[in-house]
């Protein structure tokens, strides 16, 4: 699915979060957003998720401004995970609480794909650890087969080994999946890893835009600065 | 002039939190009679809600009936009424303090831990959560909670009539010596339907309250930990607001 976002414009009270921000998801490709925190990255997504509603602007999906939500899916950045339910029923969420119970097939085949045993198939998310959580997040967001999913800092909180694992799953699953991937990090070796092109927010707007493996190549000096880690000045 | 514009944003801020609060009853209602209804959740939450309860609720009743027949005893033994002990303490536990005290603890223990609970979701982006996994929050974390209390309320207060009167017939009998066979009989002659009627109907008002204040508390509640604090404190003391104050208007009603 593609999705195009024009002028997007989003404010909570009187405070402008989202100033103007015009951007292209492609179809099928791994699309970074990259910033500091609190520049407004996890409320884009949100809104393109329509989590959020926006103030001005618009957003088409495949140049529909309607879609159907259940195309859709997020990873969220601490996992989000339903601390009352076990593994296998936070991943097969909404057929568990459809009582539906015929989902454990599908479930373990999941757990395989993100590379989690099935011996945590009945604990529950407080017996596992950080990397173990993202990885459940991911099977439940992968299990009702999105064509977009929405990844809110998936290495937060993550040592590098782990963070590594999980750049290289994510890219595994969404390069075998054929799943369109919206990707929001500061982390400028996941986003060159993970995604085929990048855009950068500062201060509500979109200061750079470009190709993840040709980051580095930039002549935009407030992206500079982010990526070296210096004072960002305008 | 500052501070006439501090009351009135203060002013401004309560009614938009009552207009927040009322839009979430419609919603409530709206989405309760909507087919989407998680009946082994609901179950399950009953059960928990219930179970957990019994313990706090039998305190509550023993100890209330114990001490209305003590007390009981030391104003009418001062004008030799002291047979009217056994109805005044069934009239007051049905009537009265069944419902309140049965409000007052079941808000202190499940709806602040629905508050908190709640937060906490919010806090952790569980409540986003369940909007990707297209679940409606309203019927799977607020329709179970809210009828559950809703249904079990007027339970507890039976239980509670039943072990108050329960109490003060050992207090009476063990402590002040009087007649068993003459404080039961006494006691039921007095009872009406309508005395324990009253009481139910209260009980079903006072659970609406609880949970539903309590859900709305919890899913508004700032971000945070001082928000989840927050929410299970303003939860508590707002429902146990609203129960004092309707019950009076309820026993008007009943009056």
């Amino acid at each position: 699915m593609k999705i195009e976002i024009k002028n997007l414009k989003k404010r909570f009270n009187n405070n402008f979060i989202l100033k103007d921000i015009s951007l292209t998801i492609e179809k099928n490709k791994s699309t970074i957003i990259l910033g500091q925190s609190g520049c407004g990255k996890s409320v884009l997504i949100k809104t393109i998720y329509q989590l959020f509603s926006f103030d001005s602007g618009n957003i088409l999906y495949d140049g529909e401004s309607e879609v159907d939500l259940d195309k859709f899916s997020m990873l969220f950045q601490y996992g989000a995970l339903f601390d009352s339910l076990k593994i296998s029923e936070n991943i097969a969420f909404t057929d568990f609480i459809n009582s539906k119970t015929n989902y454990n097939k599908k479930v373990i085949s999941l757990m395989h794909d993100v590379g989690l045993n099935k011996s945590i198939f009945d604990r529950y998310p407080s017996e596992i650890s950080g990397g173990m959580k993202k990885r459940v997040a991911l099977a439940r967001a992968l299990y009702k087969n999105p064509e977009v999913i929405f990844l809110d800092e998936p290495t937060t909180g993550l040592d590098p080994i782990n963070s590594d694992k999980i750049n290289e799953l994510i890219l595994k699953v969404i390069t075998k999946r054929k799943i369109t991937a919206v990707t929001i990090t500061h982390d400028i070796k996941s986003a060159i890893k993970t995604g085929d092109n990048y855009y950068f927010i500062h201060e509500g707007i979109i200061q750079d835009k470009g190709d993840c493996k040709k980051i580095f190549k930039t002549r935009n000096k407030v992206f500079k600065s982010f990526i070296t880690g210096a004072d960002i000045k305008q | 002039m500052k501070f006439i514009e501090n009351i009135g944003l203060i002013f401004l801020s309560l009614l938009s939190s009552l207009g927040k609060f009322i839009l979430f009853i419609i919603f409530f209602f709206k989405y309760f009679f909507n087919p989407k209804f998680y009946f082994k959740n609901n179950i399950k939450y009953f059960i928990n809600v219930f179970i957990s309860s019994i313990p706090i609720i039998a305190l509550t009743g023993i100890f209330s009936g114990m001490v209305l027949a003590l007390q009981s005893y030391t104003g009418f033994s001062r004008f030799s009424a002291e047979s009217a002990i056994p109805n005044i303490v069934v009239l007051t536990l049905t009537r009265e303090l069944g419902p309140v005290l049965t409000g007052l603890m079941i808000s202190a223990r499940v709806g602040s831990s629905i508050a908190a609970e709640i937060a906490t979701m919010r806090v952790t982006e569980q409540i986003d959560a369940l909007k990707t996994l297209n679940t409606n929050y309203y019927n799977y974390l607020v329709t179970p909670r809210v009828l559950s209390l809703t249904l079990a309320l007027p339970l507890f207060v039976t239980l509670v009539d039943f072990i108050g009167v329960m109490g003060g017939y050992i207090v009476s009998v063990h402590r002040l010596g009087f007649n068993d066979n003459l404080y039961l009989l006494n006691t039921i002659d007095f009872l009406s339907l309508n005395d324990y009627l009253s009481g139910i109907f209260k009980a079903f008002v006072f659970g609406f309250i609880i949970s539903i204040v309590s859900c709305y508390c919890g899913l508004f509640s700032d971000k945070g930990a001082f928000g989840v604090g927050s929410a299970t404190t303003n939860a508590v003391v707002i429902s146990s607001i609203l129960i004092l104050s309707s019950n009076y208007f309820l026993t008007e009603l009943f009056f």
